[in-house]
C-alpha cells in the first residue's frame, strides 16, 4: 500500500454560479482499520477561500496550521484577505519548498475571487498546480470520482442544486473506495453566506 | 463486500455463505474462487459419499475432506479461510478450515479481515443456550460491528440458521441501513428557529 493510501480520503470541489461547494468524506483509518469517523479534512482558510486536504492525515493537520501561519501573517502585512489565486501560489510555493521530502498531501482550494467569480485547482503533493473550470478531485477515491463528477457536473449551478450534485458524486464515489466514506462533509459557499452540511453516509 | 486489486470495491452483494447441500454450508473468505470451487468441489464430493455408502456424510468427515484437500494444495498460493456448518447424527457441527490445511472444532468462530472486530461482539455476547433469535441478533450485530470498523467488510450481512431439518436463511440486511438502525442519528435541534412576524 502507497503512503498516500495510510489513511484514506476523497475531497472534491466544484464551481458553480457565483458560487463553490467543496466536499470531503470523513474516515480516518490506518491501513483497514476505522479510526475515526469525524476528521476534519477541510478548512476555512477565510470566509471565502477554504482548503481540503488528502493524503496523510499528519501532514493534513500540519500542513493546514502551516497554512494558516501565513495567511495570518499576509492579513498583518496587507491588511486583507489573500484572494483565492495568491493562495495557491503560495501552497504550490510551500510544497515545492520540500521538493525532496515532501508533506504527502494533495491539496484542493476552492475560493471567491474578484466579482464572486468562483475559483478551484488542485495540486500534486510537489505543488504542480491544475487548474479547472468545472471540478477537481483528490484522494484514494480520486478515480471513482472523477467519474461520477463528469457524469453529474453542469455549468453554472445554483447553491442548492450544485449541493445535491456534489453530495451524489461524493458518495457514490465513495462507496466504491473501501478506504473512504463514513459520511461527508459539505461546505457550499456563496457570496453572503457559508452553509457547512454533513452527509448521512454509508458507514461500512 | 467483493475486492479486486485490492482497494477498488467490485461488489457490495457477494453470496458470501455457500450452499454445499441442503443441511450444510460453507462461508467464503480469502479468495473467491478458491473459495467457490473448492466448496462445489465438497459439495460433489458429500453427494458420491451419499451414494457410495447410502448415508449423509457427517459434518466432521465433510470437513476432513476440504482439509485435507486443502492440505495437498500447501504452499501453492490458495486462500481459503471458511467455516463448515451443518447438522448431523451428532447433532449440529461447527468446523474452521483454511488454505494450511488446517480444521479446528468448535462453537464460534470469526474469519476474515473483519474477524478481530466480530470476535470482540461475538465473545462478549455469546452463550452456549442461546435462543435462535437472540444467536441471530448477536451474529447480526458481529458483522455490523466488523463492518464499521474493517474497511475491507461491508455490504450485506446475512444471516442463516442450521437446524435438524438443513439450514434456512432467517435474514439479509444492508449494513449501512443497520448502522442507522442500532445508532440513529438524533433529530437536530434547532437552537433558533426564524419565524414569521405577526402582520399588524
Amino acid at each position: 500500500m502507497s503512503i498516500f493510501e495510510y489513511n484514506g480520503s476523497a475531497v472534491v470541489a466544484m464551481g458553480g454560479k457565483n458560487c463553490f461547494a467543496i466536499a470531503s468524506d470523513r474516515r480516518l483509518g490506518v491501513q483497514l482499520q476505522t479510526i475515526a469517523t469525524d476528521f476534519q479534512r477541510i478548512s476555512k482558510i477565510h470566509d471565502r477561500v477554504f482548503i481540503g486536504l488528502s493524503g496523510l492525515a499528519t501532514d493534513v493537520q500540519t500542513l493546514y496550521q502551516r497554512l494558516v501561519f501565513r495567511h495570518k501573517l499576509y492579513q498583518l502585512r496587507e491588511e486583507r484577505d489573500m484572494k483565492p489565486e495568491t493562495f495557491a501560489s503560495l501552497v504550490s510555493a510551500i510544497l515545492y519548498e520540500k521538493r525532496f521530502g515532501p508533506y504527502l498531501c494533495q491539496p484542493v482550494i476552492a475560493g471567491l475571487g474578484e466579482d464572486d467569480k468562483p475559483f478551484i485547482c488542485t495540486m500534486d503533493s510537489i505543488g504542480a498546480k491544475e487548474l479547472a473550470k468545472d471540478f477537481v478531485v483528490s484522494g484514494t477515491a480520486s478515480e471513482s470520482l472523477y467519474g461520477a463528477c463528469e457524469a453529474m457536473y453542469k455549468p453554472d449551478m445554483e447553491a442548492e442544486e450544485l449541493f445535491e450534485t456534489i453530495s451524489q458524486a461524493l458518495l457514490s464515489s465513495v462507496d466504491r473506495d473501501c478506504l473512504s466514506g463514513w459520511g461527508g462533509h459539505v461546505y457550499v459557499v456563496t457570496p453572503t453566506e457559508i452553509k457547512e452540511r454533513i452527509l448521512k453516509g454509508r458507514m461500512d | 463486500m467483493f475486492l479486486i486489486g485490492f482497494l477498488y470495491l467490485a461488489s457490495q452483494s457477494v453470496k458470501k455463505i455457500i450452499e454445499i447441500n441442503p443441511y450444510m454450508l460453507g462461508t467464503m473468505a480469502g479468495g473467491a474462487a478458491d473459495c467457490q470451487f473448492w466448496h462445489r468441489n465438497l459439495g460433489i464430493k458429500c453427494r458420491l459419499h451419499e451414494l457410495a455408502n447410502k448415508r449423509r456424510i457427517s459434518v466432521s468427515g465433510a470437513s476432513k475432506l476440504l482439509a485435507n484437500m486443502l492440505y495437498s494444495y500447501r504452499g501453492m498460493g490458495l486462500s481459503v479461510g471458511t467455516m463448515i456448518a451443518g447438522w448431523d447424527e451428532t447433532g449440529p457441527g461447527l468446523y474452521y478450515v483454511d488454505n494450511e490445511g488446517g480444521r479446528l472444532k468448535g462453537d464460534r468462530f470469526s474469519v476474515g479481515s473483519g474477524s478481530p472486530y466480530a470476535y470482540g461482539v461475538l465473545d462478549s455476547g455469546y452463550k452456549f443456550d442461546m435462543s435462535v433469535e437472540e444467536a441471530s441478533e448477536l451474529a447480526r450485530r458481529s458483522i455490523y460491528h466488523a463492518t464499521f470498523r474493517d474497511g475491507a467488510s461491508g455490504g450485506v450481512a446475512s444471516v442463516y440458521h442450521v437446524g435438524p431439518n438443513g439450514w434456512t436463511k432467517l435474514s439479509g440486511d444492508d449494513v449501512g441501513e443497520l448502522h442507522y438502525h442500532y445508532y440513529p442519528v438524533p433529530p437536530a435541534i434547532a437552537e433558533q428557529v426564524m419565524e414569521e412576524a405577526a402582520a399588524e
